[in-house]
């Protein structure tokens, strides 16, 4: 539901983002080459070669192919540079390779466009040099223009890393954050306090002994709630007592509507549980399961040692899909799996499932602290 | 005045019925603990005045009001905490109390309540015509009205629904016009033509058009054509 929603959403994201690299990628090698080029061109036609003697189409045309090159080298090194997951090496690791990639490749492009200009294009070798020293040449020119290009490279993914990781850091924080305001928002139900407030009125005159009871039940319940988000852990037994509470109230107000059936190891009760999880948990089930049906319902809670944790499951009739017409909006359920999640990482899970025919069960495994 | 009270909650009732005892205008006639059972009790008792529960598990109170034949008695909402579910009938002089109730408020909602309505007049043309006093629920999406027949200017058939103008709004009912004409007291609304219905008593002028037809001009600005048979029948009843 939500969760699913969130990662596609984030996928979109990822997508959009490459796309923006691929477009500045293209933008920086047809920019950075063009402006080579254009002063390559305007350098041969303010001071030309006295000795060759070049026409201004030939000059166009010797440039192009250098520069044309050099672009579809480095255009060939990037898919390599990732592929031997350069990006992730440190500067010290880096910069070796990328002196040794400079020359290599700049060696290829020398061997390539002496071989065009003077092969192909039969343009005449000069004088003043040897072929050998005019390789040498052209072999340090290109290792200067490639080195710059790799460090021009690494440098903005360097940067780009920073920049995501500060972005990702970010977003943590404030997921963490919104968290935390939800789990807060979610402890106190102010429909269910007054309903039990306006049921309490009733019960002052009608059943004054019970009116005493659900005064202090309610009150159980509303310190409980305020106190949970200061610990990180509680007692198994602690919760059970509050939300025995809960459906005692609740219970005042559906009456026969709201049948229960408790089965708690008691080997369970001294296990860590989140403060809250249990209490949402059962909410969700009345809420989804006893609230929309006139008739009510049972609902069941199971808790289990496991060894490893704790095993708690909460079923109530009705359907996943909210057939029952009031419709999920899956929110309780959602904070809760991301309380567990923050607490305990993957090793914890919240499931909900329908279990034949129209039950919904929502089960939790609960592990126990790695640093108890 | 007979009241109803509607509530899926045994002690919220018992409550309310508790409060109202200080109220001797208001005797509970009977009470409901969802949907079904009210309309049951509803054509049973034919109370004047419903205590309803926004939230009922089932059918909402605002489903309720929607599924009932007009016209509908009046209404106090009793809500435990969102005021949200009632504020859209707040320009409707419609009143709720939010649970626990207060009795100063209580008060002051029976003291807003029409007084008993006068026995209704002997012998209507026919039995179930809605009177101008009477009321009729509309909603659309979140805005809900109770609307009184006699503010109703204009009703427009729209397939299965009846687009009904009133005041500023024209919402749509889930009734079609042929429905709503048999209900309508004839001595107040007149079928124009295929599409509508006009209240008389809104009419602001009117005017001859093509072919012996007659254009009438509603207070509230719409015009609406008569052809020249519903022209012909309307012009009889108007010299009646």
């Amino acid at each position: 539901m939500e969760v699913s929603a969130d990662i596609s959403l984030r996928q979109a994201d990822a997508g959009e983002r490459e796309r923006a690299r691929a477009r500045l990628y293209v933008l920086c090698q047809v920019v950075g080459w063009g402006a080579w080029m254009a002063l390559e061109t305007s350098g041969s036609i303010v001071f030309p070669d006295p000795e060759t003697k070049r026409t201004l189409a030939e000059t166009i045309s010797i440039v192009v192919v250098i520069v044309g090159s050099g672009l579809l080298l480095t255009h060939f090194i990037r898919p390599l540079l990732t592929r031997w997951r350069w990006k992730q090496l440190s500067w010290r690791a880096l910069l070796p390779r990328l002196v040794a990639t400079s020359f290599a490749t700049s060696a290829l492009w020398s061997l390539f466009t002496i071989g065009w200009v003077h092969g192909v294009l039969n343009s005449p070798w000069p004088h003043k040099y040897s072929p050998l020293l005019l390789a040498f040449f052209d072999i340090c020119y290109g290792c200067i223009i490639f080195f710059g290009w790799l460090c021009l490279y690494f440098l903005y993914h360097t940067f780009d890393r920073l920049n995501r990781s500060e972005i990702e850091r970010f977003q943590l924080m404030t997921s963490v954050k919104e968290a935390e305001l939800r789990a807060l928002k979610s402890q106190v139900n102010p429909h269910f306090i007054f309903n039990s407030l306006n049921s309490l009125r009733a019960l002052i005159d009608e059943n004054p002994e019970r009116a005493r009871q659900s005064v202090t039940q309610l009150a159980n319940l509303l310190r409980y709630s305020l106190q949970s988000g200061q610990l990180e852990t509680v007692p198994f037994e602690d919760e059970l007592g509050v939300v025995n509470d809960y459906l005692a109230l609740e219970q005042v107000r559906h009456e026969e509507r709201l049948r229960l059936r408790l089965d708690v190891a008691p080997d369970a009760l001294h296990l860590p549980i989140p403060p809250m999880l249990l209490q949402t948990l059962v909410e969700n089930a009345v809420k989804y399961g006893i609230t929309p049906r006139p008739e009510g319902g049972e609902i069941a809670i199971v808790a289990r040692n496991e060894g490893g944790g704790l095993r708690i499951r909460v079923s109530n009739p009705g359907q996943i899909d909210g057939g029952s017409g009031s419709p999920s909006t899956g929110v309780g359920l959602h904070n809760a799996a991301e309380r567990l999640r923050l607490i305990f990482g993957e090793r914890a899970t919240l499931r909900l499932r329908s279990e034949a025919p129209s039950v919904v069960v929502a089960e939790a495994v609960i592990p126990l602290p790695l640093h108890p | 005045m007979k009241a109803l009270l509607i509530d899926d909650e045994r002690l919220a009732r018992n409550e309310l019925r508790r409060l109202l005892a200080s109220f001797p205008e208001i005797r509970v006639a009977g009470e409901a603990q969802n949907a079904r059972q009210a309309r049951e009790q509803l054509s049973a008792l034919k109370p004047d005045l419903l205590f309803l529960d926004v939230q009922m598990p089932g059918e909402s109170g605002i489903d309720f009001l929607e599924s009932l034949e007009p016209p509908v008695p009046h209404v106090i909402f009793t809500t435990a905490y969102d005021e949200f579910a009632v504020k859209a009938f707040e320009l409707n002089a419609l009143d709720y109390l939010l649970k626990p109730v207060d009795p100063a408020r209580l008060a002051a909602a029976v003291e807003r309540l029409p007084g008993q309505r006068a026995a209704p007049e002997p012998g209507p043309l026919r039995p179930g015509l809605l009177e101008a006093a009477d009321k009729v629920f509309v909603r659309e999406g979140e805005k809900c009205w109770f609307v009184e027949v006699g503010q109703i200017r204009l009703l427009e058939s729209e397939g299965n629904y009846t687009r009904v103008h009133f005041g500023d709004a024209q919402p749509q009912l889930f009734r079609s016009l042929n429905a709503m004409e048999e209900r309508l007291d004839p001595k107040f609304f007149f079928r124009a033509n295929r599409r509508q219905i006009i209240n008389i008593a809104w009419i602001a002028g009117i005017e001859p058009w093509f072919s012996s037809g007659l254009l009438v001009q509603l207070k509230g600005g719409a015009k609406v054509e008569l052809s020249r048979r519903q022209a012909q029948e309307f012009r009889e009843r108007m010299s009646l």
